[in-house]
């Protein structure tokens, strides 16, 4: 019973783990941002809507504009129209501007799996996979420029400033676990992509739900261990000190959630410092583990190590990943999906460094059982164009930018696989059948995180802000 | 029958009524059409039903609308409810969608029309009526601020000033009483990070503590706001709140290098406590209040935010480009100043306040003469300066001309009789005569064509989609002409160059430019206008058909001469100063106005041609180049004419020009500041959109403001061709206004929320419905009756606040208040607050001993500049030294250019405002302080600076560092734990544990 105006601190602990005080506590470390997962399961904002089908997500973000038509989205017509010209109204608003003529795709398609799903030889070994996937062929961008589609598709905005959506899932569902952040980010091992830390920004969310990103090496989390070199027993004792100085105050003080809360804030650092390089190690998985994503051979050994890595963050309570795959967009050689000058040397190197790596992630979560409630985001920011970028009369081996219609494909938790929705027209130029813009993704996505995409807000500056801003609706048909 | 209220109906019309006044007694038969229909039909049906685009073709808002009735009929059969569809669709619940009316709600309606529909009052207006979903012309915040005196209230042991009384009474109300008064020390530490963002240093909390009286206090209040540090401190504040951001954003994220004259126009306003209302007015219309580099650093308010700087090439892109930046400018103006989310409005009218859309569009054609960019400016003293050298070099070219006249008149003379050569024209840097070839018959230039531009008959062809450009200009480009022999396909055309000289991406160019900007004309075209006005030459009629001769000469004084035929054309232009190339660093365009190509920028024509000077031709030499004048005297005709006396005496004037030219030059350098501000041009055109859509123009719009706020009139008496600053001058003059009351309402609840941690409005920036309620709305009106005694000054504010009882309050919690005002909005104790981001570093390096209090100019930047296809990235870096341990406010800090320290401390991303920050408590945070290689470095100065104050003694060097991190000493416990930690591990240890300890980062 609290009778005093002061609290001790058995008082603190008794009132802090019994009935409503534990409640009432448990809420103002939550607001100073500590805890969130219990907040998930008593939905205090009311954003959810029902059961969560996915508990969390590893988004594979392509960088630079992968072609659909030449890996998921399948159009025969296109052989017979090769070397003829587009008829278009407008005038395309793609990057370069120059409209060659039409091209065949480069890789053969095949029907693949059970369910006969269209997947080139782009990706030979994700389309042995093809019975999880669905494909979303419609897809389409406000920009065909990649610094604000790669914003638009993170943020549902196209200028900075704007949460990412593993921020706002974070912001909406909170961590799992406490030893590791709730949106951890792995940029490709070429670079980050454009707009950098942008991409995954929490804006104006507050500041833990930020993506974390995870480097190799010994800091693998920027400041995790200390800038110099202190001498381990240093360390421990500084910490120690700063504990226990802590600690006395709380004493004296009785009851105060703020200090309670930075007590427990070094903790969880220590806990981290302990989780991080835990997680960040992968030698012990098997050999056979280790070649699956491809971890031994030069080509695939960077996504090999994300990928695996993001199945144990996922794993350990890890709330969302992203991988990235391709990294700054200029420079020469490309070292993104970028195909202005040749898709076929260009993505066939891409490709090469990401189809194991990403068929291994798929196949090991399923054999892990944690498919079933894991989304799994194949995404890149626009597609390319049917034609290539030449002169009018050629055919040129690179394809432009194309936000008109493009693919992604989603697996995992509560996806329909095997199956393809919406579709493009004859020669993948545009979205014909259920154009889907990302905000309709982003709802999508929320959906089966059991959140309501319109309820789940954050004011700021005079608008509830949303991640779909006033638009989304629902891909029903990739549901299962 | 007496109609009986239900608890919900009792709250609604609570909550309508909420400075209606009285709560209005529903008379059964009859409702009070004004105070219960209207407001009900306003809140519940008006959304949809009003105005031409009403849903069904209903329109509720008028007595004729609703009897007309829409698709499904007459709405309201008078006496008949039964009959009438309003009600039928109300009481089967199909209106309003989504959310029915309550069953008293519907109850009334039905009374309504059974009791006859009366109709009283005229017209609904939607946006009168405060409701539960959206604020009316009767919001709180847009009511006059009231004369108000305080409370006969008050603890007299208690209570210091009047804010007390309105503190104490609002808590007596709610059965709470205010804490005790802190401790000296809390006090003292609390007062120092508040007013200056630093900590106090041991002997001034020593000194208060020994002598802790009012006076002292006071003087020490004084002596904080007196010090520089203090608007060093509020800046940043104000900075969050408009959305100071060192790069552009977006894509491209383009350095801002000279912006920081802003930041320091606002740290040194705060500092001068320059009374508010000039102080927004500078931000404003500072360029129009005082030209010069002042004006144009405080005016840099306006394009503090975000901007794209890719736009589209289609003239839709353009225009919606230009759209996206009026809703950012226009949304900064009215939150900052105003607390009103105009820009809310943009597509439709606001959806929670009184503001309508096509207000919106009369405050953005306020500001459409806006534009982004650097300018070069000087003080009028340096203007002055060079006026006088000008006037010197004007008086000893004169003696020149003298010389030459003479000589040139016994030439032409001579030339007459025959016993002189005829004259040469001026040798140019580079000519290009198009004879078969791009060629540079001089220099190096040659040219490339770009698309179908063609060769033919001597001459260039360009279509109006192609160019030529040439190699690089290998030198240094200065002073400078163009010329070309230019001949037009046809007159109707515009924004076309004859010839460009551009920086190879185009960012920089001086151009030969047709009918741009003012039809038919001839201009010098140059990036962003910078360098343009118009010649006020007169229409081109001929150029279509026969070539014409057009120069223009680049002096190095900044001005620029036109020329048509030989002849100047129009006036000349006087520009800040002269656009130098670097060498290798420009080409010419032909047919381009400037890359990249698109748009408007090309020309159709043939150029016969073109030449190049690195000189500026004298009006002679121009002739001469025309061929129109026959009496050209080259300067070697005249040297080679002059007695050896005479030329040596023409020598020494033209060294002595040559020497003044030099200082001219060396002067203006010096003079011309370069700041990145809001560059003033024609307004463009605003049109009504609806919907927002920039393919669904309406009527142009003349510049105004919102009609709900009282006082001041929203009617500028403006058309809609106004000028820019006649726009901005009203638009500043309706924001200042005394009787504005948001105006002075948001800065005074702003500077309680730094003090307290909460404003009496939670949302700073935000005065609407969304903001809600203010805590002592009675306080908050006082408080303006002093600001506005005071002047509109901050200090006197400042000072109020922080020497109440109610500031000076002890942070004990108090278990019973804390369960009935968990977040202290009443003022029960003073919250401890967490320290911003900034305040952690700069108290670090206060406390080690590094912090270096040079204020103003460029910042610091830890972070490196790395551009990549046109695109700036920001990487942080690790640095060390002196001029890095600078005040954070004088930290570069460009969007997306993250520390990682100040980041996990909440410091926002300048990619938004941030009226209030959030304040997170995080592992990541907890990392940083221990981890980062600022702190580790700092910990080590810090244990340097002890070992040197206080010599070898471990417990006076234990006790020093207590003593300057957290103002105190230790207590036993602490001692002991410091004492091992030191024997151990070494001061450095013990400092970094210091700064990790809950109080360093904590203010009580």
């Amino acid at each position: 019973m609290i009778t005093s105006g002061q609290l001790n601190r058995r008082d603190l602990f008794e009132w802090g783990t019994q009935g409503l005080g534990a409640t009432a506590l448990l809420a103002m470390l939550r607001d100073d941002g500590l805890v969130r997962s219990a907040a998930a399961a008593t939905d205090p904002a009311g954003w959810k809507t029902r059961e969560p089908v996915a508990r969390r997500a590893i988004h594979i973000c392509l960088v630079g504009g992968m072609s659909h038509i030449d890996s998921f989205d399948y159009k025969p017509e296109l052989k017979k129209f090769h070397g003829k010209s587009l008829t278009y109204d407008k005038q395309p608003d793609i990057f370069f501007g120059q409209v060659g003529l039409l091209r065949q795709n480069d890789w053969e398609f095949k029907p693949r799996g059970e369910s006969g799903l269209m997947v080139s030889e782009l990706f030979p070994r994700i389309a042995e996979l093809a019975d999880e996937l669905c494909v979303l062929k419609s897809m389409v961008s406000n920009s065909a420029n990649h610094t604000p589609a790669l914003f638009v598709q993170n943020s549902g905005f196209e200028s900075n400033g704007f949460p990412a959506m593993g921020s706002w899932l974070s912001y909406g569902l909170g961590s799992e676990t406490n030893e590791l952040p709730s949106y951890v980010v792995l940029p490709d091992g070429r670079g980050g992509p454009n707009g950098g830390a942008t991409n995954w920004s929490n804006g104006f969310l507050p500041a833990q739900y930020q993506g974390v990103v995870f480097r190799g090496g010994d800091q693998p989390v920027r400041d995790l261990f200390p800038a110099t070199a202190l001498g381990a027993s240093t360390d421990a004792a500084t910490r120690q000190f700063i504990n226990s100085i802590n600690r006395q105050q709380l004493e004296r003080a009785g009851y105060d959630p703020a200090l309670a809360a930075r007590i427990r804030s070094y903790e969880l650092a220590a806990r981290m410092q302990l989780s991080i390089p835990r997680v960040s190690d992968v030698s012990g998985e098997t050999e056979q583990t280790q070649q699956a994503y491809g971890i031994t051979e030069e080509q695939t050994a960077d996504m090999g190590r994300r990928c695996l890595l993001g199945r144990r963050l996922l794993e350990r309570g890890v709330r969302f990943v992203q991988l990235y795959s391709g990294g700054p967009i200029a420079g020469s050689p490309r070292a993104s999906w970028d195909a202005h000058e040749s898709v076929k040397d260009n993505h066939g190197i891409e490709a090469g460094r990401i189809d194991k790596p990403v068929a291994a992630l798929l196949a090991d979560l399923k054999q892990r059982g944690m498919l079933q409630d894991t989304l799994v985001l194949f995404t890149t920011e626009f597609g390319r164009t049917p034609f290539s970028q030449s002169g009018a009369n050629n055919v040129g081996p690179g394809r432009d930018h194309n936000r008109y219609g493009f693919s992604c494909w989603l697996a995992g938790a509560g996806i329909k696989g095997g199956t393809a929705i919406g579709a493009t027209d004859d020669v993948g130029w545009k979205a014909t059948e259920r154009p889907i813009p990302w905000h309709d993704f982003h709802a999508t996505l929320l959906h089966q995180f059991g959140i309501d995409h319109e309820r789940l807000t954050h004011y700021h500056n005079g608008i509830q802000r949303r991640l779909t801003n006033v638009h989304g609706d629902i891909v029903e048909e990739c549901l299962a | 029958m007496q109609l009986r209220l239900t608890p919900l109906l009792w709250s609604l019309l609570a909550l309508i009524s909420v400075t209606v006044g009285t709560i209005p007694r529903l008379a059964a038969a009859d409702p009070d059409f004004e105070r219960v229909i209207a407001p009900l039909l306003a809140a519940r049906c008006l959304e949809c039903h009003t105005g031409s685009q009403a849903k069904g073709s209903l329109d509720l808002s008028t007595l004729a609308g609703t009897v007309k009735g829409g698709e499904s009929g007459a709405a309201i059969l008078s006496g008949k409810p039964d009959d009438s569809v309003l009600w039928k669709r109300v009481r089967d619940d199909e209106m309003p969608p989504k959310h029915p009316l309550a069953d008293n709600e519907k109850l009334t309606i039905r009374e309504w029309i059974a009791g006859g529909a009366q109709w009283s009052g005229g017209d609904i207006d939607r946006l009168r009526y405060t409701s539960v979903a959206r604020a009316g012309y009767d919001w709180w915040s847009l009511q006059p601020v009231k004369d108000v005196s305080p409370p006969e209230f008050g603890d007299s042991a208690w209570s210091r000033n009047s804010i007390d009384a309105f503190i104490a009474k609002r808590l007596n109300e709610s059965d709470l009483s205010p804490a005790l008064a802190a401790d000296p020390r809390t006090l003292i530490r609390r007062l120092c990070f508040d007013l200056t963002g630093l900590p106090p240093t041991p002997e001034v909390v020593a000194a208060f503590v020994a002598d802790p009286t009012d006076e002292a206090y006071l003087k020490i209040v004084d002596s904080l706001l007196a010090s520089p540090r203090y608007g060093e401190r509020w800046a940043r504040h104000w900075l969050d709140v408009v959305r100071f951001g060192e790069s552009s954003g977006f894509e491209r994220n383009d350095p801002r290098m000279n912006f920081w004259h802003f930041r320091d126009w606002v740290i040194n306003a705060l500092n001068a406590d320059m009374p508010y209302d000039e102080f927004v007015r500078m931000q404003l219309i500072g360029d129009l209040l005082k030209p010069g580099p002042e004006g144009a650093a405080s005016t840099g308010f306006l394009v503090a935010g975000v901007h794209n700087t890719v736009v589209g090439r289609s003239e839709r892109m353009k225009k919606l480009a230009r759209q996206d930046e009026f809703e950012e400018v226009i949304g900064a103006v009215g939150q900052t100043f105003l607390g009103l989310t105009v820009h809310c409005a943009r597509c439709h009218d606001h959806k929670f306040d009184p503001i309508r859309q096509t207000e919106y569009y009369q405050l953005i054609a306020s500001i459409a003469g806006m534009n982004y960019g650097e300018r070069v400016e000087r003080n009028p003293q340096d203007s002055q300066a060079l006026e006088r050298l000008n006037k010197e070099i004007a008086q000893v070219s004169k003696s020149l001309s003298e010389i030459d006249s003479a000589a040139r008149a016994e030439i032409l003379a001579a030339r007459k009789q025959g016993t002189a050569t005829p004259p040469a024209p001026p040798k140019p840097f580079a000519q290009w005569n198009f004879d078969g070839d791009l060629q540079d018959r001089v220099g190096t230039l040659h040219g490339r064509l770009v698309g179908t531009a063609k060769i033919e008959d001597g001459s260039l062809v360009v279509d109006g989609s192609s160019y030529v450009e040439t190699a690089v200009v290998p030198v240094e480009m200065k002073e400078k002409t163009l010329e070309a022999w230019v001949q037009l396909d046809s007159l109707d055309q515009g924004g076309g160059a004859a010839i460009s000289l551009e920086t190879p991406n185009g960012g920089i160019f001086d151009a030969i430019v047709f009918a741009e900007r003012e039809k038919n004309r001839w201009m010098a075209g140059s990036n962003g206008f910078a360098r343009t006005a118009p010649f006020q030459g007169p229409d081109e009629l001929e150029a279509a058909k026969r070539p014409v001769h057009v120069a223009i000469v680049y002096q190095a004084d900044g001005t620029i001469i036109g020329y048509r035929d030989g002849q100047p054309y129009g006036v000349s232009i006087r520009t800040s100063g002269l656009q130098t190339y670097a060498a290798k660093q420009s080409r010419i365009v032909f047919g381009l106005r400037h890359s990249p190509a698109g748009g408007n920028k090309f020309l159709r024509g043939r150029i016969h041609k073109a030449s190049l000077y690195n000189t500026a031709l004298t009006p002679d030499a121009i002739a001469a180049s025309a061929g129109t004048a026959s009496d050209f005297v080259s300067e070697e005709e005249i040297s080679k004419w002059l007695t050896p006396e005479k030329l040596k005496a023409r020598q020494d004037v033209k060294a002595q020009i040559a020497a003044l030219r030099t200082r001219h030059q060396q002067t203006e350098s010096a003079a011309n500041q370069k700041i990145y501000t809001m560059n003033p041009g024609t307004p463009t055109p605003i049109r009504f959109l609806t919907r927002g859509d920039i393919e669904m123009e309406g009527d142009l719009v003349s510049p105004g403001a919102v009609a709900a706020v009282p006082g001041v009139s929203a009617d500028f008496g403006l058309t809609p061709d106004a000028s820019d600053a006649d726009r901005r001058r009203k638009l500043a003059d309706w924001i200042t206004s005394p009787r504005n009351p948001l105006f002075a309402r948001v800065i005074v609840n702003r500077l309680w929320q730094y003090h307290f941690g909460n404003g009496f409005v939670t949302t700073a920036s935000d005065f609407g419905f969304n903001g809600g309620q203010p805590s002592h709305p009675q306080l908050l009106d006082w408080l303006v009756g002093q600001f506005k005694a005071a002047d509109f000054r901050l200090k006197p504010i400042h000072r109020l606040i922080v020497t109440s009882a109610s500031y000076r309050q002890a942070s004990t919690i108090n278990t019973a208040a804390a369960t009935r005002d968990a977040d202290n909005r009443l003022l029960w104790r003073k919250s401890p607050r967490r320290l911003e981001a900034e305040a952690v570093r700069d108290a670090t390096l206060s406390v080690a001993g590094k912090l270096n209090l040079s204020a103003g100019g460029p910042g610091f930047q830890d972070v490196s500049l790395v551009a990549n296809n046109g695109t700036t990235y920001y990487a942080p870096i690790d640095v060390d030294g002196d001029s890095f341990f600078r005040r954070t406010i004088y930290r570069f800090s460009p969007r997306g250019g993250r520390s990682a320290l100040l980041d996990t401390f909440d410091c926002p991303d300048p990619a938004t405002a941030a009226p209030r920050r959030a304040v997170t408590t995080t592992p990541l945070q907890a990392l940083s302080l221990l981890n980062n290689s600022f702190v580790l470095r700092m910990s080590r100065y810090f244990a340097d600076r002890i070992a040197e104050e206080s010599g070898d003694d471990q417990s006076k060097q234990i006790d020093r560092a207590w003593q300057l991190a957290l103002a105190r000493s230790p207590n036993e416990f602490e001692r002991t734990a410091s004492e091992q930690l030191v024997s151990e591990h070494g001061l450095a240890a013990l400092c970094r544990g210091l700064f990790n300890v809950n109080e360093f980062v904590l203010v009580e």
